[in-house]
């Protein structure tokens, strides 16, 4: 695995996007009258192989939960390909996305929101199999038990309610859900952003250990680069709705490219008091996604950005380490 | 001992809640000294944030009471003195930032009057002066055109913005001690880096004492000199800052410092853990708290809550086996088929 590129080759991806954009309307004035567009997801194109981790990593608003929601196809995105297994199911109507809901499958930040707190753990792990009419009533007893055991939840949570659990037992709770109908593909959105240190490391352990046991895809979204790295084979960096560097954890890690990505890893605090933080500390805020800057988006807050940045498009390039940043485009510059 | 800006000495906090009567803080002692940051760690319900309202006399009342210790700021102790003379302290002595700058700010007064509101409540100045007093601070803490900014709402600005205001409050005028709870939690990490740099520069040019509270051992290990773990409402250890991250002795710090995943670590690895999870605050253990999730657990550990001990200068450690953890440096975490039990 150590030279796949963002492009693998389209037979061997389970999932392939292409130029992916989701534009949120944004309306205005008291006829609200669309005017702008909220361009969340602006052209994004990636692929993962069957039993890879894809991890996402970006700031607040750059489009990353997004992105997770329009391949769960939870949005329609404006633009693109969704390539799953070889069909596009961008466009694909109710009825056509039913068999392909089974395949990909979501974990959620909060469990306690995500969870009906309604319905017993039992119901709510059964659900799964009602919505798709799978077994009887027996051999729906028999799976929840085995989901359970799986996520290391005793037989008995199954007449319990939601707020009777932890929130790691609750996010364990969340991804037995997911995991129920033997699904290829898992869009983990933030899944331990909201856990404890110490039930965070039991999360990941166990998520490491259902993709082994049954060659799961995961889409690993995430704020935290750290948690994100030891997660994923392969890491792209999403800046204002664009991946603007991809390539393997480690070697984003150690020689990341740009200059977004080189200030995000360093100001990432580590925990060892004997590291010295040799930071590039961004000015300002991430700007707005319905008034991106022009040029390169990330010209605004960029410490090497140059004249030319303001007026030209990066392109991501096609390497073993993709980048889109102009400093490594010298045609254009 | 003169140079000691807040001492806390036994601190017990109680919260009385329909079940009973529950111990949030139980023995907390901790000094900080001049100048110096104190970080104060550990995970959701171990009592760093009531401890810190303990300190700033804001527990929910009437249900939240100190039921003994002493905090002594400057010499004075805060446990015993009246709600007036307290507010005389808030703001003016002791300043506080906490973890969300949207509900810390009140979002239908602009920047301005609720900046000026604290200069003017510990100052004797005029308003013009409070105003102009207000603009400098905002300037200080990195907020371009803040003229402008001062006519403007909370919600007018981002969330790293609102947090610069918010620490532009606290310490308008010029607190010797600084509390930041949580203060970056809600920001993102290039954000969380511009708001840690700035405290640190304040820090150094004003002199006060910084008590943080997080559950980040980053921001720990890059801010504090002084370090408490606090677990299930005591003190697990204490010491400073290096002998917390090289030399941790009790089985909890280790734990977290191990559980962590780190850059540098092999992806995909088995992270260590901590088995099970926190006890509720109403069934707590009779002897040590993390008894449960402990790998070095002996039977003495179930009878009595060890004492803080003294392990070197400084370094304290509430646990009987802490001698036991010296041998195991660098040993590794918990076996990788580590099964979880998860309790219920």
């Amino acid at each position: 695995m150590s030279k796949i590129p963002l492009q693998t080759k389209q037979e061997q991806a389970l999932l392939s996007v292409r130029g992916l954009k989701m534009h949120f309307p944004v309306k205005e004035g008291v006829f609200m009258r669309t005017g702008k567009f909220n361009k969340a997801v602006d052209g994004v194109s990636f692929d993962i192989a069957p039993g890879e981790t894809l991890g996402l990593v970006g700031e607040s608003g750059c489009g990353k939960s997004t992105l997770g929601r329009c391949i769960a196809r939870l949005y329609q995105p404006t633009a693109g390909y969704i390539s799953f297994e070889g069909t596009d199911i961008a466009r694909l109507g109710r009825k056509d996305m039913m068999p392909f809901r089974r395949d990909i499958q979501m974990i959620f930040q909060d469990p306690m929101e995500s969870l009906n707190s309604r319905h017993t753990v039992g119901q709510i792990l059964e659900e799964p199999f009602q919505v798709h009419s799978i077994g009887n009533k027996e051999f729906r007893n028999k799976r929840v038990k085995e989901l359970l055991d799986l996520v290391g939840l005793p037989a008995r949570s199954v007449t319990r309610y939601p707020f009777e659990f932890s929130g790691g037992q609750r996010q364990r709770i969340g991804i037995a859900r997911s995991i129920a109908l033997n699904p290829k593909l898992i869009i983990c959105d933030e899944p331990v952003s909201a856990l404890d240190v110490s039930i965070q490391s039991q999360i990941l352990n166990l998520l490491i250990d259902l993709q082994k046991e049954f060659n799961l895809s995961y889409l690993f979204i995430a704020h935290d680069l750290a948690v994100v790295k030891h997660i994923s084979d392969r890491i792209a960096i999403m800046y204002l709705g664009k991946i603007v560097e991809s390539g393997e954890g480690e070697s984003i890690y150690r020689t990341a490219r740009h200059p977004y990505t080189q200030s995000l890893i360093s100001a990432i605090p580590v925990p060892d008091p004997h590291h010295v933080a040799n930071r590039q500390i961004l000015v300002g805020d991430v700007p707005s996604p319905i008034n991106p800057p022009s040029g390169c988006n990330f010209h605004t807050r960029c410490p090497q950005a140059m004249e030319i940045c303001k007026s030209v498009v990066p392109t991501l390039s096609d390497e073993a380490q993709p980048v889109s940043c102009l400093l490594y485009e010298p045609s254009k510059t | 001992m003169s140079d000691v800006i807040l001492s806390v000495k036994n601190l017990v906090t109680e919260f009385a809640t329909d079940e009973g009567r529950v111990r949030a803080v139980d023995d907390v002692s901790f000094d900080i000294k001049a100048g110096e940051t104190l970080g104060i760690v550990g995970e959701s319900g171990c009592g760093k944030s009531v401890t810190a309202l303990s300190i700033m006399r804001l527990l929910p009342q009437p249900i939240g009471q100190i039921m003994g210790g002493e905090i002594r700021l400057q010499g004075e102790n805060l446990v015993n003195i009246s709600i007036a003379q307290m507010q005389k302290i808030r703001g003016a002595r002791i300043g506080m930032v906490f973890q969300e700058p949207m509900t810390a700010l009140n979002p239908v007064h602009t920047i301005g009057r609720q900046l000026t509101e604290v200069i003017l409540l510990h100052k004797k100045i005029s308003k013009e002066k409070a105003l102009k007093e207000g603009i400098a601070m905002l300037d200080k803490v990195g907020i371009p055109a803040p003229d402008i900014r001062m006519t403007e709402y909370p919600h007018q600005l981002s969330g790293g913005m609102r947090q610069r205001v918010v620490i532009a409050m606290a310490l308008a005028c010029q607190p010797s001690l600084l509390i930041a709870d949580e203060p970056t939690t809600a920001l993102d990490v290039t954000i969380q880096a511009q708001i840690l740099e700035l405290i640190k520069e304040l820090q150094n040019e004003m002199g006060m004492s910084v008590l943080l509270i997080t559950h980040d051992l980053g921001v720990i290990a890059e801010t504090s000199a002084s370090v408490v773990v606090m677990y299930a409402g005591k003190v697990a250890e204490r010491g400073n800052v290096y002998e917390i991250f090289d030399s941790p002795r009790h089985p909890y710090t280790r734990g977290l410092l191990e559980s962590i995943p780190r850059l540098d670590t092999e992806p995909k690895s088995k992270l260590p853990i901590i088995p099970g999870m926190v006890p509720g605050l109403l069934d707590m253990p009779k002897g040590c708290r993390f008894e449960n999730r402990c790998r070095y657990r002996k039977d003495g550990c179930l009878v009595a809550p060890p004492e803080a001990e003294m392990i070197t200068e400084g370094h304290e450690v509430a646990c009987y086996e802490w001698r036991e953890l010296k041998a195991n440096v660098g040993g590794g975490g918990d076996s990788a088929d580590f099964k979880l039990s998860a309790d219920l």
